[in-house]
Parts: structure tokens; sequence; C-alpha cells
């Protein structure tokens, strides 16, 4: 759905993209990760046109946003960045209203969205819709800046290093939070980070940059199976890998007949938290339920461990 | 503490408009007071007009001057921090600093074969004198916005007309009323020199008073200028002081002013 072709920018005399190529499909989450500098932000921003290429283009829906007013595509496209850039004067309320407002929708319409955006986003309407920004906790400003980005249900959402400025415990609840919204909208995001863990937790799929230059773009398990080069494999970071691997499965995959002794895993924790797990109750296997509680086997070091090496 | 600090003030502010107001409308009342000042029985009040109108045609000629300049002044800067008006930044930063410079008596002196007698050269000269600190208040406010926000504006899909009216413009308003303000308060002060080319104002009591060395006409005079000028003052801080204050900013922008009280020129 949206298409980069050759798209370049040049400053000066850097081409600080140079020349990247992509297709992301519709209803995936694609994550841009590289070092600081190597141009995630600007590629971002050229696609509402906040920056304008210098060569390529982008197409949306087969749409090359050159030829629709600026102010229109952005109105169609969700933004939210690190310092979420909330309006000091505004109401949570009226915040999360902007987009909506900016298209005219009658006022119930509005109001209505911004309660079921606020109850999403698990922000208490009654105790939060009046407040202003400063009022309100970095985690909570966050989730606003989320929210106003995804007001006008917008098939696309650009968000460039949006958990960046949260506590790792808020930021990992975040990420999961924001998955599940997007399984459940079907929105399909753009998003920008410099944390591999945070690409791996969150990506279908997974663009790394270096130097202006898309080095790999790949699903996550491909990225970490089989690193394009070695910037790509030393961003992975060698030690962390086989566990950043097991963070992309699930228990259920590892599920073996049998029956095991201790507290039960549930089918849908990855084999991260599986092998966690394990090697802190210092057991070599652990029974396996179903969301229902129902027993579906077990699973063990051993088959974990073989789902932890490089694949063949 | 603090509140009972801020209660002091609001009372001493409301007594010494009700004192001003007494005054202006029964000022032969005061005359007691005033006469210790005079000499070889002169009169204690000013009698050549009533001092309610006299003030009010100040104020008339302030406040019309000062809006004047603050449509001229926010326009401009308005302006100059839009892409087009970029290059225009320099040039309009120097013609109102010239306004600036230019002495107010030479601007009445001026003005005068031009404009001829009366409140016009008064007007002109108020004018010229207002632009500066409002311009460079809202060059400063429009120009260091926080860029995140002004550029989320845009990535809303704000146009550029909807960022500047529902974003920029409002949050630059505690500077932009700063600017107004110090504005009117020397607007409040020069003005009492328009009555040496003869327009009306509460200036013609000082004169009359240093003409005839008439101490009470002077003091009346300036007391009643002062007053207002301080009043008026207040009133515009602490506008900006709210203003700022319900977005949070009270405590970055206006560096520790825990009273509202400091003087950021
Ligand atoms: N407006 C600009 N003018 C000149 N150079 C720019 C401009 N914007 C970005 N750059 C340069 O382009 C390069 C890429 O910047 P960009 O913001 O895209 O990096 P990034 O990958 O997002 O980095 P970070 O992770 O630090 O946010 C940098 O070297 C930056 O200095
Ligand atoms: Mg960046």
């Amino acid at each position: 759905m949206i298409e980069l072709s050759h798209l370049t920018k040049v400053y000066g005399d850097t081409a600080v993209v140079n020349d990247v190529n992509m297709e992301i499909e519709a209803g995936t989450i694609t994550v841009i990760v590289g070092t600081s500098g190597s141009g995630k932000s600007t590629l971002l921003r050229m696609v509402n046109r906040l920056v304008e290429p210098t060569e390529g283009r982008v197409f949306l829906e087969g749409n090359d946003v050159s030829t629709m007013p600026p102010h229109e595509l952005r109105r169609s496209i969700g933004y939210a960045i690190q310092n979420h850039g909330l309006f000091p004067h505004w109401t949570v309320a009226r915040n999360i209203a902007t987009v909506p407002m900016l298209l005219g929708w009658d006022r119930r319409k509005v109001d209505a969205r911004v309660e079921e955006l606020m109850e999403l986003f698990q922000l208490d309407h009654a105790q939060f819709a009046n407040r202003y920004p400063h009022e309100l906790s970095g985690g909570q400003q966050q989730r606003v800046g989320v929210a106003r980005a995804m007001a006008a249900k917008p098939a696309l959402l650009l968000m460039d290093e949006p958990f960046g400025a949260l506590d790792p415990i808020i930021r990992s609840k975040a990420q999961t939070d924001l998955k599940a919204i997007q399984r459940r909208t079907g929105t399909t995001i753009l998003l920008v980070t410099h944390d591999m863990a945070e690409a791996v937790h969150l990506g279908d799929r997974i663009a790394v940059m270096d130097g202006g230059l898309l080095k790999q773009y790949a699903p996550a398990a491909d990225i970490l199976a089989r690193p394009a080069d070695a910037f790509v494999d030393d961003l992975i970071g060698s030690a962390d890998r086989p566990f950043r691997y097991l963070t992309l499965g699930r228990v259920r995959a590892a599920v073996e007949p049998g029956v095991a002794e201790g507290a039960p895993l549930a089918a849908d924790a990855s084999l991260y938290e599986g092998l966690g797990e394990l090697l802190w109750s210092g057991r070599d296997a652990a029974p396996v339920i179903d969301d229902a509680g129902a027993p579906l086997g077990r699973v063990s070091l051993v088959g974990i461990a073989e789902r932890a090496a490089r694949p063949k | 503490m603090k509140r009972d600090k801020i209660r002091t003030g609001t009372v001493l502010r409301l007594l010494a408009f009700a004192v001003l107001l007494a005054f202006l409308l029964a000022p032969d009342r005061f005359a007691g007071l005033l006469t210790p000042l005079t000499n070889n029985g002169a009169p204690a009040i000013y009698n050549q007009g009533t001092l309610l109108d006299l003030t009010l045609s100040h104020l008339f000629t302030v406040g019309l001057s000062t809006v004047a300049a603050a449509i001229v002044a926010i326009g401009l800067a308005i302006f100059v921090t839009r892409p087009a008006g970029a290059e225009f930044l320099a040039l309009s930063r120097a013609i109102v600093n010239i306004g600036q410079t230019f002495p107010p008596v030479a601007v009445l002196a001026l003005s005068v074969p031009i404009m001829g007698f009366g409140e016009g050269p008064t007007r002109m000269a108020l004018f010229l004198y207002g632009l500066l600190p409002i311009f460079e208040n809202t060059l400063v406010g429009l120009s260091t916005l926080p860029p995140a926000v002004v550029e989320t504006a845009s990535a809303m899909g704000m146009t550029g007309r909807q960022r500047l009216l529902k974003v920029e413009l409002p949050l630059a308003m505690p500077l932009i009323v700063e600017g107004i303000r110090l504005s009117t308060v020397i607007g409040l002060a020069t003005a009492t020199i328009g009555s040496t080319v003869a327009a009306k104002g509460l200036g013609e009591v000082i004169v009359a008073g240093l003409l005839s060395n008439n101490l009470a006409f002077i003091v009346q005079g300036g007391v009643i200028t002062g007053v207002l000028a301080v009043l008026i003052s207040d009133g515009f801080e602490a506008l900006a002081h709210r203003m700022a204050k319900r977005r949070g900013a009270s405590s970055e922008a206006r560096q520790s002013d825990p009273d509202g009280q400091g003087s950021s020129a």
C-alpha cells in the first residue's frame, strides 16, 4: 500500500537518504531501525511531506503523494513523535480532537471518538479529559500523543521514536498495547527506533538503515537469522541474537507430548519468557496450557534451545 | 502566606482605583489636601476643564495609538516570521528601532507643520513609540515556540493560517500582551508631553502647574497619570500571567517570578 521509489534526500552534498526502495504491506507494522543520523526520521518525514524528497517518489495506495495538497495528505496520515508535541494550550480532549476538528466532523461524533480513544489508551475520561498536557505524566502524555495521531482513523500511522522518552517498564507496556491496538484496527504503522529489541518486538518487517542506505528490509526472523552484512550483524548484537530470536517464537510452537511438574506456561507466552521461567525455577520442562487452561503437553529446555539455534 | 500577599495586593489596587475615581468625580472635596501646595491663593484643583474629561481624553489618545501600534506591530511580526516575509526581518527591525530612537518631542515638532496642533501629532508619536515593544515581543513569542509543537501542527494537517491562528498566536500571547503592556505604560507617560502641542490630556494640568508655578497642579496631574499607569500595567500583567499559567508555561517561560511583579522587559 505504501511504495517508496528511489527516494533520496540531499542536504548540502550528502545524501542523508540515498535511493531507498521499499514496499510496505497494508495492515502491518514496519520498523525502521538504525544508528543516530542514518536518515530514519528524514525517510519517515518524506512520507507525509514534512520533508520534500530531492529525488524519487512516495506512493500511497498507488497515488503519488507529491500531487496531493500537503495539509489534506497529512490529515489522512497519523503522526506521533518522541516528545509528543502536544499543544500546551489545549486540554487532553481538545488535543485528541485536533484532526477530526480540522476535518470538520460534527461535535457529537468528535466527542464520542475522543471518549472511545481515551478508553482504548486507558485514560479515564472524567479524570483526564479537561487536563492540560503539563498536568500529565510523561507516559500519559505519550499515550495522548498516540491517541491524537489515531483520532481520525488514519489507514497509515507514522511514529518517530514514540516510546523513546519512557522508562523501560512503561515502554514495554506501551509497545505491547500498541501492537494489540494495531492488530485490532488494522492500521498500517511505519515506526522509527534505534532500539533493536523494540524493532524485533513490534516489527512484522524490519528495515535497517545506515548512512542513508537501506541495508536490509526483511521479516524480523530473517534479519536475525541472516543479517545482510556486518553492520546489521553488529546492530543485532551477537550475544543477544539467540534471545532476540526466541522473543519471536511462541511456547505453543515448542509443545511436545508428555507431562511435567510445577506451574504451567501459557501457550501464547514467548519462547524467551518460557526459557526464563524454566531457568529460574530450575526445571527441565514445564506443562503448557491454552487460554482456557486445558493442558496441551509440555515444553522443555532442549526443545526451546533447538529453536534458539541459527536456522539452517 | 502567598495567598495573603496576593490578597493584600488586590485590596491595595481596588483601594487606589476607588480613591482615583472619587478624586476624578469630585475633585473639590480633596482641595483641602492640596491647598498647602499652592501659594498666593491660587486654586488647588485644576479649573480649565474637568479632570475627568482630561483623564478620559488622555486614556483615549493612549488607547487609540496603542491599538494602532499593536495592529501594525503584530501584523509586521507575523509577516516577517512567515517564509515569504523572512527576508524583511532585518529591515523591519531597523525601521521599528528608528521609531523608538526618535525623541518624542522631535516627533511632535516635526509633525505639527504637517498635522497641525492638537491630538494628531501626539497620536503619531505614541504610535511610533508603541511599535517597538510590541513588535519585539511578538517576534520573540513567535520565533521561540517549541519546534516540536509547531511541527506537529503542520503534521496534523493544519494549513499555515490555521497553524498561526490556532497554535502560534495563542502560544505567543503572553509575550504579546507583555509588549502591549509596555507600550501602554510608555504611552501613558509620553502622552503628557502632548499638551505642548495642544492635545487634550493630563499633561495640560502639569504644564499649567509649571507655567503658573502651582505645585498642586503638577502633583495632581502626575499622580493621576502614575496611578493609571500602575493599575493598567497590573491588569495586563495579571492577564499575561493567567494565560501563561493555564498551560503550565509560567515556571519555564517566566523564570522565578513568584508574585508576577517582575519587570521582564
Ligand atoms: N533540515 C536539515 N538540514 C540539514 N541536514 C539535516 C536536516 N535534517 C537532517 N539533517 C541531517 O540528515 C542526517 C539524517 O538525519 P535524521 O534526522 O534523518 O537521522 P535519524 O536517523 O532520524 O537520527 P536519530 O536516530 O538521531 O533521530 C543527519 O546527519 C542530520 O544532521
Ligand atoms: Mg530521528
